[in-house]
């Protein structure tokens, strides 16, 4: 993705800022936003450019509704994977085959993969060990048949990023490029 | 003998400080509350300093002095950390940059851990925290820089002059107290000008306990990434 301007990042971080602190206050007093505008400009001075790349581009409606979709999305593979490690737990025979695998990602941006990483890890069942470049090892409660008896490397890699970075994917993708 | 008199000389003298400390403790109302100096600041600190958080209005405004002085042991704190590791010439020595992970963790986290911090000292009248906590909390947006990114320094030049000018900030906000009201740290923004009488409670109330946050939450702030800076840096030969 290309560099933004300045201005575009600075206006970026500010917005993202003041929000925060309308959170943080949780109030609508003047006074307070009067503050709140100050601090976030002073702030948005000293960090945009550490802060973000794309800057306002972040904000395209079709990349915030697909980060709102995303939530409920999560939130429902969370609750599956939940239920999946907790049947794995309580079942008499305990039935875990964990291994590390390598998945490879579509995403360019660093907080897309960031996002990525910490989608995986919140995950359970799933804890990504690391990223190098587009590559992510990945550790797993249950390695299943198809990935397990790959024939080559690049199967194994087809195999588990079909099964466990690609459903994030899908939304990551639109929302940081 | 003369150990018999030495005996009974000892035990006078017991008994007449034991009748002393006796008397004295007689005069102390058994099992009633004693906490005067507490009540007075919990019935007055409104009226007498417009803060709402009493704890903050007796660290700054009651006991103003003492917090000065504070802030000057961790002035004193961090010229020692500078001086004990002193050298002549030092930099990053850090050689594994931070995975992606944290790198780019650390760029999200940095603007938000800064305004996280300057909220909490600037409510310190209103709410729990004040400048220590605030500054401390900027501070570590300082160190996630340094352990993410290996070339990583904060601004030297900058920093120091901010130090220097948010503590000679403080001492002048007293002096001009002891200007207008006639002694150090007197507060004259909520005693003599009356500013923020009708909005106890809101943000702009509170006399200069908000001043003097924000210029304690900078200074807490850049000393400790000094203090940081310091130990992680080290030395190298020319």
């Amino acid at each position: 993705m290309e560099e933004a301007s300045r201005a575009s990042k600075f206006v970026y971080t500010f917005i993202v800022l003041f929000i925060l602190w309308l959170v943080v206050t949780a109030s609508l007093d003047s006074q307070e936003l009067i503050t709140g505008a100050v601090i976030a400009l002073i702030v948005a001075a000293l960090t945009h450019d550490v802060f973000t790349r794309a800057g306002l581009a972040n904000l395209h409606p079709k990349r915030v509704a697909y980060a709102i979709a995303y939530i409920p999305y999560f939130l429902w593979a969370m609750i599956m994977a939940n239920l999946d490690v907790a049947y794995r737990v309580l079942h008499p025979a305990r039935p875990i085959r964990p291994g590390i695998v390598k998945c490879r990602t579509v995403l360019n941006s660093d907080t897309g993969k960031l996002s990525l990483a910490n989608s995986i890890t919140l995950t359970p069942g799933t804890i990504t060990l690391d990223v190098d470049g587009d590559n992510y090892f990945i550790h797993w409660i249950w390695v299943p048949d198809e990935v397990l008896n790959a024939k080559d490397d690049s199967e194994h890699v087809e195999k588990a990023s079909e099964a466990i970075t690609r459903p994030f994917e899908k939304y990551l993708r639109v929302i940081f490029g | 003998m003369v150990s018999v008199l030495k005996r009974s000389l000892a035990i006078i003298t017991l008994l007449i400080i034991g009748y002393w400390l006796a008397q004295g403790l007689a005069g102390v109302p058994f099992g009633q509350d004693k906490m005067l100096v507490g009540h007075y600041y919990l019935d007055h600190v409104k009226e007498q300093t417009g803060a709402v958080n009493a704890v903050t209005a007796i660290v700054v405004n009651y006991r103003g002095f003492d917090t000065l002085g504070e802030v000057t042991v961790l002035f004193i704190a961090s010229t020692g950390v500078g001086a004990l590791l002193w050298e002549r010439k030092k930099r990053r020595t850090a050689k594994t940059e931070g995975s992606i992970v944290l790198t780019t963790g650390t760029r999200l986290l940095v603007p938000f851990v800064m305004l996280f911090g300057a909220y909490i000292f600037i409510h310190g009248h209103l709410t729990p925290g004040g400048g220590f906590p605030g500054g401390a909390t900027i501070a570590t947006a300082f160190l996630l820089l340094y352990m993410a990114f290996t070339m990583y320094e904060i601004p030297h030049k900058a920093f120091e002059k901010t130090e220097g000018l948010v503590g000679m900030g403080y001492v002048i906000v007293g002096l001009i107290g002891l200007a207008i009201g006639g002694y150090f740290l007197f507060d004259w923004i909520w005693q003599t000008w009356g500013w923020g009488h009708d909005n106890i409670g809101r943000l702009f109330s509170g006399g200069f306990i908000p001043i003097i946050y924000i210029l304690i939450g900078l200074k807490v702030g850049t000393e400790l990434s000094g203090i940081i800076d310091n130990m992680l840096k080290e030395g190298v030969k020319e």
